[in-house]
């Protein structure tokens, strides 16, 4: 019997990431870490949202890119979820704001999803789901996040600032399709913020084994197995990114080599973009990889959960790349700002107004 | 008075064991020691944890041990917690040693224990500070580390000692850990490493320091007539252990005076020449306590510890504080258990032809110091 999600696939991919950059070697001076601490993370700079951008706008530029690449009627795009761990409001969703600023359907499902770094692909799953049950014709799945860190903590070296959005519908109007999609989640409390608290928490090392690397391993196993495909069926391989030594390591110790993982690799330039992360390496393959190339993707969200998809490049994905920026013109666009900048852009110094 | 023996010798591997409770870890080894003993359960439990209090939120770890492992129900065993910093494993055996000798009890089980992974090292590193005075001291945000690199300083300008000269201390852990399977560093590093290394309080570096660990080790100490003849295993010729004057008011700081006054009761105890007749484990939670600790036992003239480090056979054969661990209520008891194996089958690699074995451990800059001499 198919897999539902084999009758799905994404028409349309878009990313968003903001200008501003500031140096991790910047943070790590300010702190008094050690220098070499930058390097063994693999993170060189951060993307930084300006005073004015948050996760909506983040969102819905890269919605609005989605949209058209998949060149559809947006009134036809029956569901518009949104992931994010920083939504400008607690309580208002920002999927209605993006949905409406971009002529969505108004007979749809929308809501703001909470699951640390993979709300993002849990809502393209969510998304998949509705097409692939026949509920809905095509749907939009963002993921967006002006992340915050602790001033201080290890995490501010990478906390980042960044969306990517994907339009799915029939697989037949698709640009790449669905193989195969799993999830595997368990209570483990790696990383977390509580309510009132202004930022997260982590458990360090804990983070690491029983964290990352159990739950993306046990799903990328869980998805090859139920496919009947290894390592070497994939011509590229995405995971979350909350540095860039991790997916490297996560991707090694799966079988994957270096130069399958790299392509999609983009938080060394622009930090782990939370809801992003994954899926703005993804954005990225799209934007290269040839027709008939298999692509494994692999979102993590502290937790903790992962999921892992398996996607096949479709030919009509050509004629699609131009019609919109590219990932590589992003991480190019960039402007540096220092660490005070960047700490009043995003809303770190406290003043009366 | 009896003789006192170690009988059975149980630890774990050392590291973050998110999935283990303090009672499982105990239960791990408890489990093990009693099977060693033929099943039987001892008449008395002593237990070892420094932080129990600060880390698991528990009094009285004693009791709950001893309910969680089945040893308070019919057989109402009772027991008792020590503490006296990072030595307490040391105190543990010192009060059951001191109990079998007298006749008091004829088997008396240790177990030590620590939860090191339970919260951000920030917590965790404030909370070991406290082995420190904490209104004279903590309050003013003195940390032991702190006082190691003052001492580790002071060292270094009186006897003209290099940086990198102190890096011998850690490489030889490592190299040593990379043999014991129950180590949490086992793994080699270079000179080179140690000096590159995050600075924790200039001169010392995280290759100086001990990591953060889980761990538990517990031991059987039977009297001589308790034990069937030929399972005696290593016999405990004596503990003793002292307390000494706090850092700020020593004239000098490049040494351990209480650790010093140890070494008389050794060189009664044991024959002349015992040190080339002997394995040796000693505290070193910073590169240079290691050094210092066999200055005051007179396995090195002071200032000159650091050139004796690669000469010396079984000097802290599973590694030290630094590269097996310092799980810190539970430390002590694994030098304990790694001399016992040592002794009676070879340890990490190395078969032992000596008759002797010096457990030293002491809690912050020698604030109290303990030994134990082991006599096969």
């Amino acid at each position: 019997m198919p897999r539902p999600e084999e009758r799905v696939g994404i028409l349309g991919w878009g990313a968003y990431i903001p200008r501003f950059r500031v140096k991790a070697e910047e943070i790590a001076r300010l702190w008094g870490f050690e220098p070499s601490v930058t390097k063994a993370l693999w993170i060189e700079e951060k993307a930084v949202a300006a005073p004015d951008e948050d996760a909506v706008t983040m969102g819905w530029y890269a919605a609005k890119s989605a949209i058209k690449r998949a060149g559809i009627d947006p009134s036809l795009i029956g569901c518009a979820f949104v992931g994010t761990e920083s939504k400008p409001y607690a309580v208002k969703p920002s999927a209605t704001i993006i949905a409406d600023a971009l002529n969505i359907s108004k007979v749809k499902l929308s809501t703001d999803m909470e699951f640390a770094c993979r709300a993002g692909s849990e809502g393209l799953r969510l998304a998949t789901s509705l097409v692939a049950s026949g509920t809905i014709k095509y749907g939009l799945a963002i993921g967006s996040d002006t992340a915050q860190a602790n001033p201080g903590d290890i995490l501010e070296l990478t906390a980042a600032s960044g969306a990517a959005a994907y339009v799915v519908g029939p697989s037949e109007e698709a640009v790449a399709s669905f193989e195969g999609m799993v999830t595997y989640i368990t209570d483990t409390p790696d990383f977390w913020r509580r309510d009132c608290s202004k930022y997260p928490m982590h458990g360090e090392g804990f983070t690491g084994e029983p964290a990352y690397f159990h739950h993306i391993m046990t799903a990328v196993k869980l998805l090859m197995e139920e496919l009947g495909l290894k390592p070497s069926d994939f011509d590229y391989a995405v995971f979350h990114q909350p540095n860039g030594k991790f997916p490297l390591k996560v991707g090694k110790r799966l079988g994957f080599t270096k130069d399958k993982i790299l392509p999609g690799i983009v938080t060394p330039w622009i930090g782990n973009t939370y809801n992003a992360s994954a899926l703005l390496g993804l954005a990225k393959v799209l934007d290269s990889a040839k027709p008939g190339s298999r692509i494994l993707v692999a979102p993590f969200g502290s937790g903790a959960g992962s999921d892992a998809y398996s996607i096949v490049v479709k030919d009509r994905i050509e004629e699609k790349r131009g019609l919109a920026p590219k990932v590589e013109d992003m991480l190019r666009r960039k402007k540096y700002i220092d660490y005070a900048t960047y700490a009043k852009s995003r809303h770190m110094i406290l003043r009366n107004v | 008075m009896q003789k006192v023996y170690v009988t059975a010798a149980a630890m774990t591997k050392v590291g973050r064991h998110f999935n283990l409770g303090f009672k499982e870890l105990a239960y791990e080894v408890v489990e093990r020691v009693i099977e060693e003993s033929g099943g039987e359960a001892p008449d008395y439990l002593i237990v070892s944890s420094t932080l129990a209090a600060l880390q698991c939120h528990q009094l009285d770890v004693s009791t709950i041990v001893a309910q969680a492992l089945g040893l308070s129900g019919r057989r109402r065993i009772p027991s008792i917690r020590v503490e006296t910093g990072e030595s307490s494993g040391a105190a543990a055996v010192e009060i059951a040693v001191a109990m079998v000798r007298s006749g008091m009890a004829k088997k008396v089980l240790v177990v030590g224990f620590e939860k090191m992974t339970e919260y951000p090292s920030a917590k965790v590193n404030a909370d070991y500070s406290k082995i420190l005075d904490y209104e004279l001291e903590v309050m003013r945000n003195v940390t032991p580390p702190n006082y190691a690199a003052m001492i580790m300083k002071d060292y270094m300008r009186r006897y003209g000692v290099s940086r990198e000269d102190l890096t011998s201390w850690p490489v030889r852990m490592h190299e040593n850990a990379s043999r014991n399977p129950l180590a949490q560093l086992p793994f080699k590093i270079s000179k080179d490493a140690v000096l590159k290394a995050q600075v924790i309080s200039e001169p010392i570096t995280l290759l100086d320091s001990f990591p953060l660990g889980d761990g538990a080790a517990a031991l059987m100490i039977a009297g001589g007539d308790f034990i069937p003849p030929g399972s005696e295993g290593v016999e405990v010729l004596t503990t003793c252990s002292s307390t000494s004057t706090p850092l700020y008011l020593r004239d000098e700081l490049a040494s351990l005076p209480a650790t010093a006054s140890l070494r008389k009761v050794a060189d009664a105890v044991l024959p002349s020449g015992w040190r080339k007749d002997a394995a040796v484990q000693v505290h070193d939670s910073y590169s240079i306590y290691g050094v210092l600790a066999l200055e005051a036992l007179g396995f090195a003239e002071p200032g000159q510890g650091y050139r004796v480090v690669e000469e010396l056979e079984y000097l802290n054969p599973g590694g030290g504080l630094k590269a097996r661990g310092h799980p810190i209520g539970a430390t002590p008891i694994y030098g304990m258990c790694e001399l016992y194996a040592l002794m009676m089958e070879g340890f990490a690699g190395l078969s032992f032809s000596g008759s002797y074995g010096l457990v030293h451990s002491m809690s912050g800059p020698d604030y109290n110091s303990r030994l134990i001499i082991l006599k096969r």
